[in-house]
């Protein structure tokens, strides 16, 4: 996943565990046998389940039973309904609260024991919920579309090239926090017309029409280099440069060797000037003089004879002093756009033109019209395999060789702007858009059977990669041994560079680390000195003198003037805090401790409370870590005091969840709840009464975020929300919003006190970060066992999804929460497996 | 890519572009469409009630929304309807003010909380132009309503090059869930063409200009676009074809995504098939814009150009722009406010904090007043103006940002819809949903309708 990654997977551990072996024991012995009769009643349960019965009379009817309805959930009621959808999800909901220990209440003086929480969440899930744990629900996958960042993958593996459907496309709609969800990736009519757009723009940039060209090599700006990790971009022309690039001639014969510069600028004309001088091999080729324009190029061809041999050009960029009298203002700058150097000219040197090989299969196309024809099916066969991710048939290889043909037709067309004539509709064609699957053919009687090995390929290559199967993965789908190799192809997956996409995509939305780099946050409106920074840019505007030391000797030093001069110094330097090195580097502290987990195999609760995080100097600076220098960010192990480490101090979620001037407690207790913790939302009361009510009571005065936030949960309706977020958001208030750590905040302590609803309670943020990572640990491998489900399988979680989750759970405790586990766990469970046969889909109201 | 790249040279070509330039001296070199044609196209006689104004020039509509609603004491006009002054925040609309009424007492009773609980701002942006609950869901079961404006662009049908163009001024998403437990659909899209399918807008002003009139150089454009519709139809026979071959493999959930595809596929051949219609495809004598501009008022400005454009060529009668999301926490250097709308608009019991929170109002309220500048000044077929011409509502779902209410909804309806519209008003109904108006601007708009979102009548305009 990094740079060179090396999986230490203990593999063998793992292989030995297979999914059913790891299956809950039930308490209940009635969980194993077929159930026939599967609606629950009291009575029913009186006699079969008595144990069910007292838990539910000793601990839940109080407020939800004998006539007791406390949020509208009446178990008893419920019991005696014959199960349907809404049962099923009302009960779903039963067991997330039970489970999450938010029910029974911790205040409620009723505590059901360990045993008893275990029987009745079995029961809910086999009997009230009908999970049968030998033949589970796959649950329904809403045909995905590629989204765009997999679309982009998608071209790049297919075809070679870079394409940005940043700018192409619109931002894609997320379901369930992710922007892989079938049935949130919509599709209107104008983003079809950019995908029949995109697809004529990247057949034209990709696919050659011609099977020889000029060899040809190109240098751009960046690839003309010199000292000091100089190019040729930008060269200022106040300044000396020499930039070279050199290349080899391997075949002796006329070439051609293009230049284009471009001189620019600043807005505003600058008299700068300078002169150019270019040497092939030390002799002078060219002499040109250069000033401010705007954007202006300037185009130099050379014919040459070469023999073989390496070349080198250099290029010297020398100021020209100014006139007396003429001020040195703003700036002009000159690039060295590009240098192309094509030849021989000789035809019989020619070459196959970059991308040939992805798409054509011989040297060169037969001359007949047979040949061609056998050889253009041979074409599409192999192509639309990869495009469409799956054998394309026969009918359809014949519809495309007719595209091809009938383009053929017109007067000097190339076999191979036929061919890429034909490739167009391809990517445009849903087989391309969308992932379509398939059931495994010796299965396709079953109600649930296993998608075939193609389909299984690309839920691979898109869960771990976010791009299409490669061919390793195509050949083992083919040869039906992708299921049988399932767990080295996953070590191999995760070795490849393409699984940085799992860290980008997945962690980048699930801790929101895509976000940390477009946060707007203002440094000097978080520390309350925006109006004093206004002013004194407005004094030393008025007076600019004032802004430098005065260089005269003479003159008089000016104690104030000299104050204020280091008090604006100091303004500016805090408002360079929020700049994008340090966005950058949160973002790769968030990255690389995923990613260390992931290759490294550790515990996934490392992401709770590690004991090292990743810094550079200027992250460390940021967060008043000494000794750390350089901009390469590395692992640091922290002192047992550190107030850092672990995903609750990391500057990504302390400032994703700011507001651009201050902290933002609710805001982080959600992101806590939702990401961490998995709490399940209680649900809200209709009409939250007006915020107003509880604001006014401070007449004007900006009361403390504590006074009130506590003054919502005063309202038993807000609470029920607020006591669940603000105790965590308080419990960071130590960190600011820009994540730098404070012991005060307007000169009062902080109190970072408070309890969880489940009823543990600390001190400080400390003490919460260790009850998460221990006492809350089981939740916290569930909520990102949850997740990753999500984004694995591109829908949202449902109840008969219970125990998918549960099995996964159960492997992480027992594997010491190790990364290989969750992976291995997800590929290998039923919904990843297998698929709902089309007939049976069963309609989720 | 070669375009991208293009771009890319175009940005950091820093000292020659002024975006301001855009649209300068327009109007005097714009085809204008013709009165006559209308009337002699037999095709254009079918939909002359639709979309037409009674002297025969098309009639547009148009709908802006602004997110986190807005502060009504100094919103809304000063006085009885009958003598009423502009207040606060439409200072800048002062010289427009015998252009539009301002309508009082509209509300959308299906954005409130009912039993959905949390999650108003994703509610009300689903609400707005629908008139429809949002289905409670995190991405599951998408559905809410089709809106107004796709059901008047589904009657002008093809008298257009476009049936209508969905916009935003909102490029950039958060990740993770959208608002308490809402689907992001609800929130990043204004216009539905089915309860299941947004519109999706577009951001970048670049791709809106070159999909209305070609890409590339201002000589290259026509030649560019008919290239664009010779491969679109190309491409479209083989993929109808397609997906006709994998309609049967599939199950009923995934036929419904399919069919979204279908309907896209099918409403570009319509657009085809019709295109022969269009003998000349208008080319504004003016750049194409430069992408998204980076100052949030440019990018406002350059939006409303878009809309400008494509009505003053008749490339589309039917528009729908949001200014910023509804929940949007954007702040606003350009007038010295730190501080994100969103948060500001819950803290409006410290004065200095509402008092922003009125500033950013007017701030929404200046650029559409520029955008009512523009569209005075272009002359339409028969004469008059297109604002005259026009029925534009600039509003929203939420009417106090603090307390989250939705009734007395902040409501601008400018343009005389072609001399249907009594301007320079104050209305005040009473407590009536804005479905009611919306039934009313369809009427207007020549597609008879009785009922529309939780409409209960017709508002008397």
């Amino acid at each position: 996943m990094s740079e060179n990654p090396k999986m230490r997977w203990n593999l063998l551990s793992l292989a030995a565990i297979g999914w059913i072996a790891v299956c809950l024991h039930s308490n209940l012995s009635r969980a194993d046998e077929p159930s026939l009769d599967s609606e629950p009643s009291l009575d029913s349960l009186d006699s079969k389940e008595p144990d069910i019965a007292n838990i539910l009379q000793q601990h839940c009817f109080d407020c939800h039973g004998n006539g007791a309805g406390e949020g509208d959930l009446k178990l008893d009621e419920l019991l005696q309904q014959p199960g349907s959808e809404q049962t099923r999800q009302t009960w779903w909901k039963v067991l997330s609260n039970l489970r999450a220990g938010t029910m029974p209440p911790p205040d409620s003086g009723t505590k059901p024991d360990h045993g008893q929480i275990n029987a009745l969440a079995e029961w809910i899930k086999f009997e009230a919920l009908e999970i049968d744990k030998n033949h589970p629900d796959p649950g329904r996958v809403t045909l995905r579309r590629l989204n765009r960042r997999e679309y982009a993958n998608t071209i790049r593996d297919l075809l070679g090239i870079d394409f940005n459907a940043e700018i192409a496309f619109p931002p894609d709609d997320t379901g369930f926090g992710f922007d892989n969800v079938g049935d949130a990736l919509s599709l209107s009519p104008m983003v079809i017309e950019k995908f029949l757009a995109a697809a004529s723009q990247i057949v034209d940039e990709a696919v050659p029409k011609t099977h020889l060209e000029i060899p040809e090599t190109r240098f751009r700006a960046f690839d003309i280099r010199g000292e000091g990790g100089r190019n040729a971009d930008n060269m200022r022309l106040n300044q000396p440069h020499r930039v070279r690039c050199t290349f080899d001639v391997t075949d002796p014969g006329e070439y051609t060797l293009e230049i284009v510069l471009k001189s620019g600028g600043a807005f505003e004309f600058s008299p700068q000037r300078c002169n150019l001088v270019c040497r092939l091999d030390d002799v002078e080729l060219f002499r040109s003089e250069y000033g401010w324009d705007e954007s202006k190029r300037d185009r130099k061809s050379f014919e040459f004879d070469w023999q073989p041999g390496t070349y080198q050009l250099e290029f010297d960029v020398a100021p020209i002093a100014l006139a007396d009298g003429i001020k040195d203002e703003g700036f002009a700058d000159l690039d060295i756009e590009s240098v192309v150097v094509r030849g021989p000219a000789d035809r019989n040197f020619w070459k196959h033109p970059k991308g040939y090989e992805r798409v054509f299969t011989r040297d060169r196309a037969p001359l007949d019209p047979e040949g061609q024809r056998e050889y253009a099916r041979e074409i599409f066969q192999r192509f639309g395999e990869r495009a469409f991710r799956r054998p394309i048939d026969g009918s359809t290889v014949d519809r495309l060789v007719e595209i091809a043909e009938q383009f053929k037709q017109q007067p000097d067309t190339s076999f191979e702007a036929a061919i890429a004539h034909a490739i167009v509709p391809m990517l445009a064609s849903p087989r391309f858009l969308f992932r379509i699957e398939e059931p495994d053919p010796s299965q396709a009687d079953e109600s649930f059977p296993r998608v075939d090995e193609f389909a299984l390929a690309s839920r691979l290559s898109y869960f771990l990669w976010s791009t299409m199967p490669d061919e390793q993965l195509f050949d083992l789908a083919r040869s039906g041994q992708l299921r049988a190799q399932l767990q080295p192809t996953i070590a191999r997956m995760m070795a490849d560079p393409r699984a940085t996409a799992l860290v980008r995509n997945f962690v980048g939305q699930w801790l929101r680390t895509r976000d940390v780099e477009k946060t707007s946050i203002d440094p000097l409106a978080v520390y309350g000195v925006q109006t004093e920074f206004e002013q004194l840019l407005a004094d030393f505007r008025r007076n600019r003198a004032g802004r430098r030391a005065p260089t005269n000797s003479d003159a008089p030093l000016d104690p104030e003037a000299e104050k204020r001069r280091n008090r604006f110094q100091e303004l500016r330097k805090m408002q360079g805090m929020w700049d994008a090195e340090v966005r950058t580097s949160m973002r790769r502290e968030t990255e690389m401790l995923f990613e260390y987990i992931a290759t490294e195999n550790r515990d996934l609760a490392e992401i709770i409370d590690p004991g090292y995080t990743f810094l550079n100097e200027r992250l460390a600076a940021h967060y008043g870590i000494p000794g750390i220098q350089g901009s390469e960010m590395r692992r640091v192990d922290l002192p047992a005091d550190s107030v850092r480490g672990g995903i609750l101090t990391q500057g990504t979620m302390l400032t994703v969840t700011s507001n651009p001037t201050r902290t933002s407690p609710v805001k982080r207790g959600l992101y806590l709840l939702e990401n961490i913790l998995g709490t399940p939302t209680p649900p809200a009361p209709p009409n939250v009464p007006a915020l107003e009510d509880s604001a006014s009571k401070f007449q004007g005065r900006e009361p403390s975020l504590k006074e009130l936030l506590a003054s919502h949960r005063e309202a038993s309706l807000c609470s029920s929300c607020h006591s669940r977020m603000d105790p965590l958001g308080i419990a960071l208030e130590n960190f600011d919003a820009l994540g730098v750590w404070r012991d005060k905040e307007k000169d009062e302590p902080i109190d970072a006190s408070g309890q969880l609803i489940t009823g543990e309670s600390f001190q400080d943020f400390r003490e919460l970060r260790r009850i998460i990572a221990t006492d809350r640990r089981e939740d916290f491998y569930r909520c990102i066992a949850h997740k990753m489900l999500v984004y694995a399988l591109g829908r949202g979680i449902e109840y008969y999804d219970e125990y998918t989750l549960d099995v996964l759970v159960e492997r992480l405790m027992g594997h010491g929460g190790k990364f290989e586990a969750l992976i291995l766990g997800i590929v290998e469970s039923p919904p990843f497996q297998r698929q709902r046969r089309a007939e049976s889909s069963r309609e989720d109201s | 890519m070669t375009r991208s790249s293009e771009t890319d040279n175009r940005r950091t070509h820093r000292a020659a572009f002024n975006r301001r330039s855009l649209l300068r001296g327009l109007g005097a070199s714009i085809v204008l469409p013709h009165l006559e044609s209308l009337a002699a196209d037999p095709a254009a006689v079918s939909v002359a009630t639709a979309a037409t104004t009674p002297s025969g020039a098309p009639l547009r509509m148009a709908f802006v929304s602004i997110p986190n609603g807005v502060q009504q004491k100094h919103w809304f006009p000063i006085g009885d309807p009958g003598e009423f002054q502009l207040n606060s925040t439409m200072k800048g609309m002062e010289h427009l003010k015998d252009q539009f009424q301002v309508i009082g007492g509209l509300k959308h009773e299906n954005a409130t909380a009912g039993r959905d609980g949390a999650g108003d701002h994703a509610r009300s942006s689903a609400t707005f132009l629908t008139g429809a609950r949002a289905r409670k869901t995190a991405g599951a079961d998408i559905f809410v309503g089709a809106s107004v404006d796709q059901v008047a662009a589904k009657s002008v049908g093809t008298a257009t090059r476009f049936p209508s163009l969905e916009l935003t001024c909102d490029a950039i998403r958060n990740s993770g869930g959208c608002d308490s437990g809402y689907a992001c659909a609800y929130q990043y899209n204004l216009s539905w063409s089915t309860p299941t399918t947004p519109m999706t807008p577009d951001a970048n002003p670049q791709s809106v200009f070159e999909r209305l009139f070609g890409a590339g150089s201002p000589d290259e454009r026509t030649k560019n676009y008919l290239l664009r519709q010779s491969s679109q139809k190309s491409i479209l026979d083989f993929v109808l074809e397609d997906t006709k071959s994998i309609q049967r493999q599939l199950s009923a959930n995934d036929l419904k995504k399919l069919e979204e595809y279908l309907v896209g596929v099918r409403s570009i051949e319509r657009r085809l098939s019709s295109a022969s219609q269009f003998s000349t495809i208008p080319n504004p004598a003016t750049d194409t814009p430069d992408g998204i501009p980076p100052v949030f008022a440019e990018h406002i400005d350059i939006m409303f150009d878009m809309i400008a454009l494509a009505f003053q060529t008749d490339s589309t009668r039917i528009a729908s722009l949001i200014l910023a999301y509804d929940g949007s926490n954007r702040t606003f250097p350009e007038i010295g406010i730190a501080e994100g709308h969103h948060h500001l608009t819950h803290n409006q019991s410290v004065q200095e904090l509402a008092d922003k929170v009125a500033r950013i109002d007017q701030f929404y309220m200046d650029r559409f007043a520029r955008f009512l500048d523009r569209l005075k000044t272009m002359q339409d077929a028969d004469g008059s103006s297109v604002l005259h011409n026009s029925m534009i509502v600039y509003g929203g779902a939420i009417a106090d940002g603090n307390r989250h209410t939705h009734d007395n909804l902040p409501v601008v309806l400018a343009g005389q819809a072609g001399g249907q519209y009594r301007t320079g008003r104050y209305l005040k109904v009473a407590d009536q949903p804005m479905s009611n108006l919306f039934v009313s601007m369809l009427n207007h708009y020549g597609c008879p309708t009785k009922t529309f979102g939780d409409s209960d009548g017709e508002l008397a305009l």
